[in-house]
């Protein structure tokens, strides 16, 4: 029924001649010899399978065609399955010290910088598994939508690929951490969902906003890894400042501090090198292992080819019919010489 | 119209009347010789045979009597069922008007009476012909049954013909395919067991013999109105010729119970065939 519902014709009119299919049951094609009773021919097994393949085939062929004129179509639909994966939303750091390298410096030579390695690896996180759905979000001084949240991972891998051009000012993580959290939609379906932050420094958060966020995030609930790319030599997340032990002081502490309050599954991954970033990411997708709806776009399908190749079949089922078919009267003539010649012996020899 | 001449003889003496070609039963004052009586069995004073009398030791007078020529009825029942409409080889209806035509010159010609009744599923009065002994319009009927109109699904109205036919013994020509139900073919030929009963059965090669080997044939009905796919091949066929001299086997046993076999119609009418059959069966 579901399948039915969904098939249309751009010419529904036409589907009205399809009683014309009924035709091949009360007339044939073949050619009619007329006999004076059937009860002359014996019951036949093969003929009537002949029969009846010859009838269908004719039925076959008209309503095909019918149909096929009616131009028939699979209407589009959107299908929800279950696959293994996860909706990630992916919170990308565009300051400007993201393109220097772990070690603080422009990048040179082999070089790679902290945006170009990130991008290598993100790509191929997004590639890895084909149900995960990403969005991605950039931040500066203010946050940037990329990509909402998709399954074309083209798109997503795209994306990724932009984030190593060069990046723009400062770093605004409250504004970011907002776009990111609304990049996951209201649905409320049981999803493994989770925000990535790749970053490479930290920002105070104003209270206010804290207060805000913390409620986003008890609403949406998403796993939150904070993949903090750090420069060496500047202050690690654990480190408590010399000085007073304020945000300002230390961001990133305070930060982490922040995200431990939130209640939701919380990982930090600090890495000082391409090679942990790898490390970090492998971990993030092992963890995000959980059953997931995705839906998948079918397009429209013209079924006007098969309905020709179903009428066309047909037709062959019907000149073969029509190939096999014997004339009776060149059958007849064929065989009436030979009778025609003992005659005429007959009256020469008498 | 050259059909040639049916030369029959009845099988029996027939009795009547009425003056025609064939030896009669009774005797009478005209004829061929047949005996001498004695005068007070046929006190017939103009036919006294001096000479017997004469010759008679004990003085009896004698007459001679003379063979009566006695006319018959020859009639023509003709099945107008649908299968009738056949054509193969030949138009079969058109088979059917050249032997009535043939059988009824050579009745009127020597001064026998020709009928002729079409039956399908009853007597067919607009084909019907009581016996008469005008050749033209014995000619003429006959020669229309060509364009008669053969569309009932069975012959049972030959059952009913006796009905017409009674009296003196007739020579009675039944002109079918014989494409009947066993029972119906029991039921006519016993209902006329009286009379000279010959079954005249048309066949057609184009319907057993002429069939092609190997094809697809899509039949139709003509009688009873169906169409049926034949997938000829060499063992359908050889089953389809089995069955057809099976029946044909039955109807000649069935028709020799009440007197002659069939005599088979196909592609023409041969008088002289007929006439042959007609003296050796």
């Amino acid at each position: 029924m579901a399948l039915l519902s969904r098939l249309g014709a751009s010419l529904p009119l036409v589907l009205l001649l399809l009683p014309l299919a009924l035709l091949p049951l009360l007339v044939s094609s073949q050619r009619r010899i007329s006999l004076s009773a059937l009860d002359a021919a014996p019951a036949d097994g093969l003929s009537r399978t002949i029969d009846w393949v010859l009838k269908i085939a004719g039925v076959l062929a008209i309503a095909a065609l019918i149909v096929a004129l009616s131009g028939p179509y699979r209407s589009g639909e959107t299908v929800t399955r279950i696959g293994v994966g996860a909706q990630v939303s992916m919170l990308i750091d565009r300051s400007g010290s993201m393109n220097e390298t772990f070690a603080g410096k422009q990048p040179s030579g082999a070089e790679e910088s902290k945006a170009a390695a990130s991008r290598r690896l993100l790509g191929d996180f997004v590639g890895s598994r084909a149900h995960d759905q990403f969005a991605v979000t950039a931040f500066s001084t203010s946050p940037m939508l990329v990509v909402p949240m998709t399954d074309r991972h083209d798109a997503v891998r795209a994306a990724i690929a932009a984030i190593d051009r060069p990046g723009l000012d400062y770093t605004n993580v409250a504004r970011g951490l907002g776009m990111a959290l609304s990049q996951f939609g209201a649905e409320a379906v049981q999803v493994s969902r989770a925000v990535l932050l790749v970053s490479d420094g930290a920002a105070v958060i104003d209270p206010k906003v804290q207060e805000i966020l913390r409620a986003e995030f008890s609403k949406i609930h998403p796993n939150l890894y904070w993949l903090f790319l750090r420069t060496k030599g500047s202050p690690s997340i654990h480190d408590k400042p010399a000085g007073e032990d304020t945000p300002q002081a230390a961001p990133e502490r305070h930060l982490d501090l922040f995200f431990k309050s939130l209640g939701t599954p919380y990982r930090v991954f600090e890495a000082e090198g391409p090679e942990q970033v790898a490390e970090a990411i492998r971990q993030i997708e092992s963890l995000e292992r959980d059953p997931i709806p995705y839906t998948e776009q079918r397009p429209r399908g013209d079924l006007t080819p098969s309905a020709y190749a179903l009428a066309t079949l047909g037709l062959l089922v019907l000149v073969a019919g029509k190939l096999l078919e014997a004339d009776p009267r060149r059958a007849s003539r064929r065989s009436s010489p030979t009778t025609a010649v003992p005659s005429d012996e007959q009256r020469l020899a008498a | 119209m050259s059909t040639g001449e049916v030369v029959y003889l009845p099988r029996w003496q027939p009795g009547g009347s009425t003056v025609g070609p064939h030896r009669g039963r009774d005797a009478g004052g005209l004829g061929t010789f047949r005996d001498q009586v004695p005068f007070l069995r046929l006190p017939d004073a103009r036919r006294v045979d001096i000479r017997a009398t004469l010759r008679d030791p004990f003085e009896g007078t004698y007459v001679r009597r003379f063979e009566t020529r006695t006319a018959i009825e020859v009639w023509a029942l003709v099945d107008l069922s649908a299968s009738m409409r056949f054509r193969g080889e030949a138009d079969r209806m058109a088979l059917v008007a050249d032997l009535c035509a043939g059988l009824a010159h050579s009745a009127t010609r020597i001064g026998d009476a020709f009928g002729l009744i079409g039956c399908d599923d009853c007597i067919r009065e607009d084909v019907f012909l009581p016996a008469t002994r005008r050749q033209g319009i014995a000619m003429e009927r006959a020669a229309r049954l060509a364009t008669a109109v053969c569309a009932g699904n069975s012959a049972r109205g030959l059952a009913a013909v006796a009905v017409r036919l009674a009296g003196r013994p007739k020579m009675l020509f039944v002109i079918s395919d014989f494409r009947w139900p066993e029972a119906l073919i029991e039921e006519v030929l016993s209902s006329l067991a009286l009379n000279d009963v010959i079954p005249v059965l048309l066949a057609d090669r184009t319907e057993d013999e002429a069939l092609p080997s190997f094809g697809l044939m899509e039949f139709d009905d003509l009688e009873a109105g169906g169409r049926r796919v034949v997938f000829m091949r060499p063992s359908l066929r050889r089953r389809w010729h089995e069955r057809e001299r099976a029946r044909l086997d039955r109807l000649h046993r069935i028709a020799s119970g009440y007197g002659r076999p069939p005599f088979r119609l196909d592609v023409r009418f041969d008088a002289e065939a007929l006439s042959r059959h007609l003296m050796t069966t």
